[in-house]
């Protein structure tokens, strides 16, 4: 089932042997990389049905206590200990569902999620059961924004295409942004729904205002990095990373580039940049620069277009390097 | 009959975002030093330790404490870890109180410790998704890690639910008000990881998502410190206060209580925290507070997100469920207001050592009890996936 070969730990996320000194108060001290690491062949045991199921079978199963009547999923547990551990039965569920309560985005993902991020981690109540699972919710009109998905909003399963056997098999996209048969169809595939493409949006001929504008932000913009490039905490926040940003604006475009600890503007167009911002109105990325409200919350409400969501990483840099040079006028 | 069991003795190393100058070894013991200091005893005095260390990935090293029990001079003697997520601490007390309360030992030491920003990712060459990577491996392995579960995902799924419920409360500009005094607070805890990072509710407003509805300066912060806390038996602690002329401070109430990690009918009530309710109701119960509106003076809460904070005080019933925002709106927990909610800035701004947070927090509620002279606090330890895990110990200044 699986069609690609994938390593278990990503070859991208191990770094290298190595060591360094850091110098405090005149002393120094030995940092080491290194890691904790164990294998496993996991045993799904009892959990076994319901994951064959989800990667076999296109079925969500749940399992029922024959006393109380309770209809369990995920089916954690095969006796019911409402009921003195009376054994329970195996049952299929709908893959229609409705949401227990909101659920949270996440937006800022730990290491192994990054490429997942933003992603909503909901409950879905499940048509025959009684109790919620835990499912990734997504939207397919782009970014998962608050607001989309809610407490009660009716939401469609989604198998992926490529299953292993494993929770993430499945997703929950809300039933509004389906078709009828779409809703209806059991083991709906990923690969069977529109999703929004990824578009870089145009931009309006600029104005005379519009470039007044452009002028006057850029302005700002290019005192903040300088701030930012002169403040110690700012330079720690981006301390090993390096990125080409190409910024577009109604009024004009400039590049924003990083390299360890150093953060510069440059009026130019950058031949590969590691990706692209788009910002109608460029106070928009001079507010977020200069700590008047995130550039996340922005890229967020869709204010300021990301070509890439990885990229989430070095807008939290560029948040956090805000944030460091308020930090360091108290 | 159980004895009586009264705090004698407690001290914090500074909390700090990385200490690359120590080790979890010496942060153990430099805790373990200043508060027998404190108690002005020896540690030849001590009969017991109870370890609060949550995580054996932070300290990379399986029973982490045993490093600890011959460096600490508690050789031969007993030592056990508790772990219960980032309820460790309050139950490390809670342990520690029954064994001393049996009989079993008239003297012993409470110990949390945690070294947690050693972990580092060098994909994004900061230590912070590497910190949430660790805790993430804390969530269901068959059911919810696959979805990427963190603990701020997880404690937001339990505030977005109360916030279904009660949508007029936990308001953005309350929240903020909440984190802006609690950045205030710190300013006189000179062992705060933010002791100088006083921040405006603007600020907090302006500062980003990064998991909705929580805002970075709604968070409490991963730090690497270590608390420790000198209990004992009521003729022992005597006897320590008269030489040492600082009051006892008794634990007179402990309520503990786990709820279910699955949601749904008969499991997890979403929109609550149970554990809060039913460890408050059963550490009021054990302590005879009638009244904890009347009763208690200060609360040294586990804040580990502002909105969390205030459902807690609503579960604690000291503010009504639903209107918790009164905390701020009726000045209840505003300087001069009823309650004195975590003087020490709590652990967003003092810091959140994990296993050490709430003996920090009880460390905290201690001097406070003394310096302001009042009677009664209350000190909170949460933890786990969804709120899960609560304990609660009251704590009383004669």
């Amino acid at each position: 089932m699986v069609k690609k070969k994938e390593k278990v730990i990503p070859i991208e996320l191990i770094p290298d042997v190595g060591s360094h000194v850091l110098t405090i108060d005149k002393k120094d001290y030995l940092i080491a990389n290194d890691a904790m690491y164990t294998f496993y062949q996991r045993s799904k045991g009892e959990f076994s049905e319901f994951f064959l199921a989800l990667r076999d079978k296109k079925k969500i199963l749940g399992c029922k206590c024959p006393k109380c009547g309770l209809v369990r999923c995920p089916p954690y547990l095969t006796h019911c200990y409402d009921c003195d551990f009376v054994a329970t039965k195996t049952v299929e569920l709908g893959q229609v569902g409705t949401m227990l309560s909101t659920p949270p985005i996440t937006y800022f993902a730990n290491s192994l999620f990054l490429k997942m991020a933003p992603y909503g981690r909901g409950r879905v109540v499940l048509e025959g059961a009684d109790t919620a699972l835990a499912v990734n919710v997504y939207t397919t009109t782009g970014i998962l924004a608050p607001g989309i998905i809610k407490k009660g909003t009716k939401v469609k399963v989604v198998f992926r295409n490529d299953r292993t056997g494993n929770i993430s098999d499945i997703f929950c996209v809300p039933a509004s942004e389906l078709t009828k048969a779409q809703v209806a169809k059991k083991g709906l595939l990923a690969s069977e729904i529109n999703w929004e493409a990824v578009v870089e949006p145009t931009l309006p001929k600029a104005t005379a205002k519009d470039t007044a504008a452009y002028e006057k932000a850029l302005k700002e913009i290019k005192s903040v990095i300088k701030l930012m490039n002169s403040t110690e905490r700012s330079r720690k926040d981006i301390a090993g990373w390096k990125r080409d940003i190409q910024v577009k604006t109604t009024g004009g475009q400039f590049a924003i580039i990083i390299n360890n600890g150093d953060i510069k503007v440059e009026e130019k167009k950058v031949s590969k940049p590691d990706f692209v911002l788009v910002a109608k109105d460029p106070k928009t990325l001079a507010d977020g620069l200069a700590y008047r409200g995130a550039l996340t919350d922005s890229v967020i409400m869709k204010r300021l277009w990301l070509s890439k969501n990885m990229e989430f990483t070095t807008i939290f840099k560029l948040d956090r390097m805000a944030r460091s040079v308020k930090r360091s006028k108290k | 009959m159980s004895k009586r069991v009264g705090i004698v003795g407690a001290a914090v190393t500074p909390f700090k975002a990385k200490w690359n100058e120590k080790t979890y070894y010496e942060l153990a013991q430099m805790a373990t030093r200043e508060a027998v200091k404190d108690a002005s005893i020896s540690i030849k005095d001590v009969d017991a330790v109870f370890y609060g260390i949550y995580n054996d990935i932070f300290e990379r090293t399986c029973i982490p404490e045993h490093g600890l029990h011959g460096l600490i001079g508690m050789q031969n003697k007993f030592g056990i870890r508790i772990s219960t997520g980032g309820a460790t601490g309050a139950y490390t007390i809670s342990a520690a109180h029954a064994y001393v309360a049996a009989g079993r030992f008239k003297a012993a030491l409470v110990l949390g410790v945690e070294k947690c920003t050693d972990c580092f990712d060098f994909q994004s060459m900061s230590a912070t998704p590497e910190v949430i990577k660790s805790i993430g491996w804390s969530g269901d392995s068959f059911f919810e890690q696959p979805l990427g579960w963190t603990a701020s995902d997880s404690y937001a799924e339990v505030v977005l639910a109360y916030m279904d419920e009660h949508p007029k409360d936990l308001k953005p500009e309350v929240t903020a008000k909440i984190s802006s005094l609690l950045s205030q607070y710190a300013k006189t805890n000179k062992y705060a990881q933010r002791q100088h990072d006083q921040v405006t509710p603007e600020e907090v407003m302006n500062s980003r998502l990064i998991v909705y509805p929580f805002k970075e300066l709604e968070i409490c912060v991963y730090t690497e410190g270590a608390a420790a806390l000198i209990i004992a038996e009521e003729e022992t602690a005597k006897a320590i206060s008269k030489n040492t002329g600082k009051p006892i401070v008794w634990i007179t109430g402990l309520g503990e209580a786990n709820e279910h990690s699955f949601a749904g009918k008969n499991q997890k009530v979403m929109p609550r925290i149970m554990s809060d309710h039913l460890g408050a109701q059963r550490a009021y119960k054990m302590a005879g507070i009638k009244d904890p509106k009347k009763s208690i003076d200060i609360v040294e809460l586990h804040d580990a997100f502002v909105h969390q904070l205030e459902i807690s005080m609503a579960e604690f019933d000291l503010v009504p469920r639903g209107r918790a925002d009164s905390l701020i709106d009726d000045g209840l927990m505003l300087p001069g207001g009823k309650y004195i909610v975590n003087p020490c800035g709590g652990l967003i701004y003092s810091g959140h050592a994990v296993g050490a947070s709430n003996i920090m927090s009880a460390w905290s509620a201690r001097n406070e009890l003394i310096k302001r002279k009042k009677k009664t606090a209350l000190v909170h330890g949460t933890g786990s996936t969804i709120a899960q895990f609560t304990a609660i110990a009251i704590l009383e200044h004669d």
